[in-house]
């Protein structure tokens, strides 16, 4: 009840600069107006961005405000009217370790976004199976040798509670199993980015990432099962840890903000911008 | 009242000292005492007003925060709040105590590697520096108030961890200790600065009055000029403590964001400040996990609104003596 107008105004800042950021639009003939106000996830911020900067073009008279916060934001700001699309990592309408589901809201599938568990360079272990995983995360095996690296203290990088990409890396990943919250050697970071420089820079560590940030020699993505985390993996089905990105809307969307949607999960804009921006096409997923 | 003063000095020297304005003006000096007054009125209403609004700000936030955060203990007893040290959100379990003593942890032994260093720098920025490289460092410490929080914070988190990492042997480096470390040094130049202030103002006749009995120098800092100096120096350390308190995005980098009681130097931990930062984007509203963060911002709200209440007093001491 609160936080709503603190949120509200939020919104209503971003809107104010989104609608002067966006007064010369390319003309086109589309009669669609509206406007539609997005909030949530900010791993789907960026796609959010681009279709908005795109779908504005097309149709001038539809206007887009976009922010982002954490997952459960989205979904939330639809249940209380504030945001049109709550983006979210997960889907929202079942519930997920933590959060209940959001009843009378429909998931629109958007992207496919894999995860990969990530150690640091010097810790010399290529493959982890799920039992593995699920050890050193729930903070039973501490040792790398135990898993077939060398004799190092293995230590446990996590997001925060309620962060999309634990919802799905524990699904996913570690089949549901709880994580560890204490110890010595256990520490939590608060986004991507944190999670890469906790992973680069401290021997020994595991944790878990979109794949989109993994890059160079300091951080490895470690195969699950056997399977290497690569788009092709995902694409043929092999590589479980992926979600879809979902935008959650109430009921089942309407108007503009259906034409966004459409717009964004055109192969227009999927195999376009979509892919240029890491995610994976929808499409490739249909077996 | 006063309002009317600057008319009335329209009409007693209307005619030569305000020559032409008077005239020029469309008309009768009366409608000009109008405009002036009515100038004069609506200056002091937009006066009134800002203050005003300063003053409602703090009060609505005020408000706000412990309105929101007294929500909690419609769920949370007083005592599971205050004393259980169990913060499980998922479990719906809130005790706040990690977050309370690791705050008060922090700022002490930030303050006790801080404060005898400020004080040392500025015993040295005052007493034994020569002017030309005061002039130069005073500027140094002052810039250094400038940066923003979160370089310190990178920076302990990618030089300083990995640093205390390699000297002390241990695996992951964060917690109190390496958030203390990062503190002090963004507190020790705002300590430092006052203190060195507050010390330039203690007069010559004490330190002159003190070699004249024969003390050396070090017996004149220690026992003149300090003592002469202490309310501004309680001044600079609580000055520094509210912002040690209060600080956030350096410490979220370096302490480790664990719920467990910060028992060790180097064990993850988390302050009031940066489990709100940590949590605040994924709660959802209207649960009983929204309000005790509302909760612990309103308690850490508290504590600096009573550090500046002591400030003040001891202001108010240091003048009078």
């Amino acid at each position: 009840m609160k936080t709503k107008w603190f949120r509200n105004l939020g919104l209503a800042v971003m809107a104010l600069s989104l609608t002067f950021g966006s007064v010369s639009a390319v003309s086109a003939s589309s009669k669609l107006s509206g406007r539609i106000v997005i909030n949530g996830s900010s791993a789907l911020l960026p796609l959010t961005l681009q279709a908005s900067n795109e779908f504005k073009k097309l149709n001038p008279k539809v206007k887009i405000s976009a922010s982002a916060a954490g997952s459960v934001t989205g979904p939330q700001s639809v249940r209380k009217g504030i945001a049109d699309i709550g983006a979210c990592d997960w889907d929202a309408s079942t519930s997920v370790p933590g959060f209940a589901a959001f009843s009378g809201q429909v998931a629109n599938k958007v992207a496919v976004i894999p995860f990969a568990a990530v150690t640091n360079g010097s810790v010399g272990v290529s493959s982890l199976s799920t039992s593995d995983l699920q050890g050193i995360f729930s903070g039973k095996i501490t040792n790398w040798k135990d898993v077939g690296g060398k004799d190092a203290k293995i230590v446990v990088v996590n997001r925060a509670f309620g962060s999309g990409t634990r919802v799905n890396f524990q699904l996913k990943a570690l089949n549901g199993t709880d994580f560890m919250t204490k110890g010595d050697n256990y520490k939590e970071v608060k986004s991507s980015g944190d999670m890469k420089t906790a992973i680069e820079t401290t021997p020994g560590a595991i944790g878990y990432i979109d794949l989109v940030y993994v890059s160079g020699s300091k951080m490895k993505a470690v195969s699950i099962n056997n399977v290497a985390p690569t788009e092709a993996n995902v694409i043929n089905g092999t590589y479980k840890v992926w979600s879809y990105g979902y935008y959650m809307t109430k009921g089942q969307p309407t108007g503009a903000v259906k034409a966004f949607i459409d717009y964004v999960q055109s192969s227009k804009f999927q195999n376009g911008s979509l892919k240029k921006l890491k995610f994976i096409p929808l499409a490739a997923m249909k077996k | 009242m006063s309002m009317m003063e600057v008319p009335n000095l329209g009409t007693v020297y209307s005619g030569e000292e305000l020559g032409r304005s008077l005239e020029g003006s469309s008309g009768k000096a009366f409608s000009r005492r109008a405009r002036l007054s009515f100038y004069n009125r609506t200056f002091k209403i937009v006066c009134i007003a800002s203050a005003v609004f300063v003053c409602l700000i703090l009060f609505s936030i005020l408000l706000l925060m412990g309105r929101t955060g007294i929500l909690t203990f419609e769920t949370v007893s007083l005592k599971t709040f205050f004393f259980s040290t169990e913060w499980v959100p998922e479990n719906e379990q809130y005790g706040a105590f990690i977050f309370i003593f690791g705050t008060i942890a922090l700022t002490l032994l930030t303050m006790v590697i801080s404060v005898p260093l400020s004080l040392i720098i500025a015993i040295f920025l005052s007493e034994m520096t020569p002017a030309w490289l005061k002039n130069a460092l005073r500027p140094v410490l002052d810039l250094l108030v400038g940066i923003p929080s979160v370089v310190y914070g990178f920076l302990g988190m990618t030089v300083l961890i990995p640093m205390l990492r390699s000297v002390t042997g241990t695996t992951l480096g964060d917690g109190i200790l390496a958030a203390a470390i990062v503190l002090t040094i963004m507190v020790l130049p705002t300590i430092s600065r006052i203190t060195d202030d507050s010390i330039v103002a203690v007069p010559k006749k004490f330190r002159d009055a003190s070699y004249a009995l024969g003390s050396t120098r070090f017996q004149t800092v220690v026992r003149v000029v300090i003592p002469a100096a202490k309310s501004g120096i309680m001044y600079a350390v609580i000055l520094g403590m509210a912002r040690a308190l209060g600080e956030t995005m350096a410490v979220v980098m370096v302490i480790g964001n664990t719920p467990q009681l910060a028992d060790a130097l180097f064990k993850p931990t988390s302050v009031l400040t940066s489990n709100i930062v940590m949590q605040i984007p994924n709660v959802p509203f209207d649960s009983a996990w929204n309000y005790a963060l509302y909760m612990m911002g309103f308690i850490l709200l508290v504590i600096s609104l009573i550090m500046i209440v002591v400030v003040r007093a001891i202001q108010g001491r240091g003048v009078k003596s």
